[in-house]
């Protein structure tokens, strides 16, 4: 607790954000595999431009979970255990840490996805709903969840040699919360209702997830070392 | 003795919940269809039981660190699995001939179950991955954890969905049951409840005599020895 | 045999480190008489298999105690129960006051510092910005991380990341990590492994430093020779036990 909860969670997740700016592996890496499956899904759809736009928006939200999955589970193999020991003796509270990385990981995610609409717009001739704007907030909560969801499913899987593959199923099941929350609010700005129970929905789901982080960071800061 | 007892019940109330069920009288619209729900029924019941019991047992491990908590877990989720499976797949042999569809995107209900036993697979991959007693209980009363706070909102959100969306399908919510038909239903309940017990009780002995035999496993002492380079080249 | 007095000791060359006093938080006189590690009939075993069993020892302040075995023999395991990372299945044992495996734990980890096999660096981050995380996170200034490389002979390389150093400045580096804060409790786990001969005395100041200040130092090695340079007392460990 030395410095103070969100002093520790800020130097977490700013140590996050460096590694990720420098190693580039969330943005040049997965970022361009999401683009190149958006763009492979028409293919096999024969192209029709209607089945396509009626497309985007799912093909959308699972990409972001499939690809979102990627990066949050790509962010926590960062550390070694060798990390983790020496970070638990600087006093860190592992509360702290979830939220860090927690954090680092919703910011990349939520970059990630917000330029994901990009390639979406142009191969699937979609177009994005009047008062488009309000699915910044959407995609932030759902971003939130994402990482928090994968930062435990990753925390939870350490040292495991089925780690890589474990971690995405447990994780799946449950972010569909999260998914069902994002890609109703954008039915609903298309369909011209209000978004604000989906936008519930998505905060109820970040706030179980981040009271679930919380609660176990202790257990799971004992696997980890 | 009481676990012979409570297996022996079990056993006599199985077969009487049975017997109920072939015969009690076929339904009006579903005709013998409906002898599927008593089985269908009371596994989803069963179902939710257990991960509810799995759920309390992952909390209880997380806040007393006793391993009778996370034994609990264990067993309740095997038997978790094991009858939300029978329950998705009765639901889906009675779905086809009554609702037309095996599986039907409006059932909150169905779309929860169907979480769950995914969300439960992966829990007891989870387990099987870890041999240590001590660090299989911490990372899946993490998971159980987590699981306590998604899967109510899972429901919501389905439940949510189709009301904003008018409903899709013709549900037989509201259907007059027979009395020979309800008490068929009832009486598989409670068999079915027994036997949860018993498979409980039974599979947690288990898992106590599995970790004492882990623990009894003393292998040699050290598997390290001085290399005999010299022998080798003899 | 303390191998080499102050004069020896040249790693850092500008920066007496002496000179540099940081106080530590979870300070208690040096004088006290209580042991800073206590084990009673410890033992260990992961997945099943014992890896350690009856352990005692008990270290108290100003004392440094090497631990030599072979390979397999428990050592590590040991330096990880006492830095509090793996819990004991079965004795006792008390770490700076508190009870192993109990929630006084974390309140005492600031005060134990711990080197094990490799070193606890992030490769894309540079060794300043290592060592400046980790003395932010303990609560001390940021310039206590450029502070410990100096003194280890780091102080130009401050700006080069992990992944570009040799062994040897990683393991340097992971040593200046122990000179944060002076830790009461010190545990090397082959501290030398991959060290030149320049840097062999940072082992010797950290030990020394160390113990002059009321802390202790537990340090394990397959070598006993090189051990008993370092640490006042040298038991050997065999199949899990201390002999």
């Amino acid at each position: 607790m030395r410095g103070g909860f969100w002093r520790s969670a800020g130097l977490i997740a700013l140590r996050d954000l460096r590694v990720e700016l420098r190693s580039g592996e969330a943005l040049t890496v997965v970022f361009p595999f999401a683009v190149v499956a958006s763009w492979i899904a028409p293919l096999a759809t024969n192209a029709s431009p209607l089945l396509l736009r009626d497309l985007a928006a799912p093909v959308y939200w699972l990409i972001t979970l499939l690809f979102g999955m990627m990066i949050v589970l790509r962010q926590t193999a960062l550390e070694t255990r060798a990390q983790r020991r020496a970070l638990a003796l600087t006093g860190l509270d592992p509360a702290a840490r979830f939220a860090g990385r927690s954090g680092a990981s919703g910011l990349v995610l939520a970059a990630v996805a917000g330029t994901l609409i990009l390639p979406v717009i142009i191969f699937y001739d979609y177009r994005p709903p009047s008062g488009g704007a309000l699915m910044a907030p959407v995609i932030i909560l759902a971003a939130a969840g994402l990482a928090m969801l994968g930062t435990l499913a990753g925390d939870v899987t350490i040292g495991l040699r089925a780690r890589t593959s474990l971690a995405p199923l447990l994780m799946a099941p449950l972010a569909v919360p999260l998914v069902m929350g994002a890609a109703q609010s954008l039915e609903s700005l298309v369909a011209g209702k209000s978004i604000i129970t989906w936008v519930l929905v998505l905060v109820i789901a970040d706030l179980g997830l981040a009271a679930a982080g919380v609660m176990s960071a202790r257990a799971l800061e004992e696997i980890s070392l | 003795m009481k676990k012979r007892l409570l297996a022996v019940l079990t056993g006599v109330a199985l077969g009487a919940g049975l017997v109920l069920a072939f015969t009690s009288p076929p339904d009006l619209l579903q005709g013998d269809f409906v002898r599927i729900l008593y089985i269908h029924v009371p596994s989803a019941w069963l179902a939710f039981l257990a991960f509810g019991v799995t759920a309390a047992g992952s909390i209880g491990w997380l806040f007393t660190r006793r391993m009778s908590w996370d034994r609990v877990a264990e067993a309740s989720a095997e038997i978790g699995v094991l009858f939300t499976a029978i329950a998705l797949a009765t639901g889906m042999i009675w779905g086809k001939p009554v609702w037309g569809t095996y599986w039907d995107w409006g059932d909150a209900r169905l779309a929860t179950t169907a979480m769950m036993f995914f969300v439960y697979l992966g829990y007891l991959a989870l387990r099987r991955t870890t041999t240590d007693p001590r660090l299989r209980a911490r990372r899946s009363s993490v998971l159980g954890t987590i699981a306590v706070v998604q899967v109510p909102l899972v429901y919501f959100s389905v439940k949510l969905w189709r009301t904003l969306h008018q409903g899709l399908t013709i549900r037989p919510d509201g259907i007059q049951m027979d009395g020979a038909m309800v008490s068929a239903l009832l009486v598989n309940l409670a068999a079915f409840t027994l036997l949860y017990a018993t498979l409980l009780i039974y599979r947690t002995a288990l898992a106590r005599m599995e970790e004492a035999a882990a623990a009894e496993r003393v292998p040699a002492q050290s598997p390290v020895t001085v290399p005999r380079l010299r022998e080798a080249d003899a | 045999m303390p191998a080499g007095g102050p004069t020896r000791f040249s790693v850092s060359g500008a920066i007496p480190i002496h000179s540099k006093r940081v106080s530590h938080p979870p300070g208690q006189p040096a004088s006290s008489a209580l042991p800073l590690v206590d084990l009673v009939d410890l033992s260990v075993s992961l997945g099943g298999t014992p890896v350690l069993s009856g352990c005692r020892l008990t270290l108290r302040p100003g004392e440094s105690l090497g631990v030599a075995g072979p390979n397999g023999a428990g050592k590590s395991t040991l330096l990880g129960v006492v830095a509090t990372f793996i819990a004991p299945t079965g004795g006792s044992g008390t770490v700076l006051g508190a009870p192993l495996a109990s929630p006084r734990v974390p309140a005492v980890r600031p005060g134990i510092g711990w080197s094990g096999h490799l070193p606890a660096l992030y490769p894309d981050l540079t060794l300043g910005e290592n060592l400046t995380l980790n003395a932010q996170l303990t609560g001390y200034p940021a310039s206590q991380g450029q502070m410990v490389l100096e003194q280890v002979g780091l102080g130009a390389a401050a700006g080069i990341r992990a992944e570009r150093c040799s062994n040897g400045m990683l393991r340097r580096a992971d040593l200046a990590r122990l000179l944060i804060g002076s830790p009461r409790l010190v545990l090397l786990d082959e501290p030398d492994a991959g060290l030149d001969q320049d840097a062999a005395p940072i082992i010797d100041h950290l030990i020394r430093k160390t113990t002059t200040r009321g802390g202790a130092v537990l340090c394990v090695s397959h070598d006993a020779d090189k051990l008993s340079g370092w640490v006042d007392r040298v038991v050997e460990m065999r199949d899990g036990r201390i002999m």
